[in-house]
């Protein structure tokens, strides 16, 4: 496969909730991640997609999200952490997915109001993507407090998590690169 | 019924060439039209992934 073709690593928000601060922390890291050279992304957010509630799973597949799911070589999931968990309508949406995802990898972007900058929905969120196929990295971005990261219009008060996001998608995009390859031309037989 | 994985070579339908077979996923189903292709041993059904190596398209197919 031609190396040199860009990866598409789509930034999921993964709540829907009126007054959400996650949005200002997925359009941050969305705007890193569009300075990736090689990279293209996209934010999607989940309040926009148009999934019925009376079915689950594969049954209530939505195109356009599929195909970005079998465009993407990675994906970084942002989700706030509503009693300790995620978003019931983050896991129905990726639940509507399944063979889209394998041997791609995903980074979590973790957001709360409290001290723990969502390190325990990040936690509840890997055995999630294990059990979709995905390639979890070691790299997280915890926004703590975040009402105190960002303005109520959404700008960063906080410049140290830029070079944090750096970090973080380095490792993702090098893993992204690396299963590319590996789904390419590694053979399972 | 066992799921045995298949031999022949997948074909990406745009660059004509042999496609990659990367992973084999265990599918847990309850959906009627997969109940007879589920290996009791598994629990669940074998999918196969493939990607092709010239354009990274991907197919899968039950094993």
């Amino acid at each position: 496969m031609d190396t040199s073709q860009s990866l598409f690593i789509p930034v999921i928000l993964g709540t829907a909730r009126m007054g959400r601060m996650s949005l200002h922390a997925a359009r941050l890291v969305t705007g890193e991640l569009s300075k990736c050279a090689g990279v293209e992304t996209d934010l999607i957010d989940i309040a926009n997609l148009p999934l019925p509630t009376n079915d689950a799973g594969e049954a209530i597949k939505q195109a356009d999200f599929s195909a970005k799911m079998s465009k993407a070589d990675a994906l970084v999931v942002v989700s706030p952490e509503y009693n300790h968990g995620y978003s019931g309508l983050l896991k129905h949406v990726l639940d509507s997915c399944l063979k889209e995802y394998i041997h791609k990898a995903v980074g979590i972007v973790g957001v709360s109001a409290g001290p723990f900058g969502g390190t325990r929905v990040i936690q509840n969120l890997l055995p999630v993507m294990r059990e979709l196929g995905l390639v979890t990295i070691f790299w997280d971005v915890n926004f703590s407090s975040v009402q105190k990261v960002f303005t109520e219009d959404g700008r960063l008060l906080d410049e140290s998590y830029i070079r944090r996001i750096d970090k973080f998608l380095k490792e993702l995009i090098w893993m992204a690169k690396t299963l590319r390859q590996g789904r390419a031309r590694v053979s399972l037989d | 019924m066992a799921a045995v994985t298949k031999t022949d070579k997948m074909i990406c339908p745009s660059c004509r060439v042999q496609m990659n077979h990367h992973c084999d996923k265990l599918v847990y189903t309850t959906d009627p039209q997969d109940a007879g292709q589920a290996d009791p041993s598994l629990s669940g059904f074998i999918e196969e992934l493939h990607t092709c190596p010239v354009c990274g398209g991907g197919a899968s197919r039950h094993a």
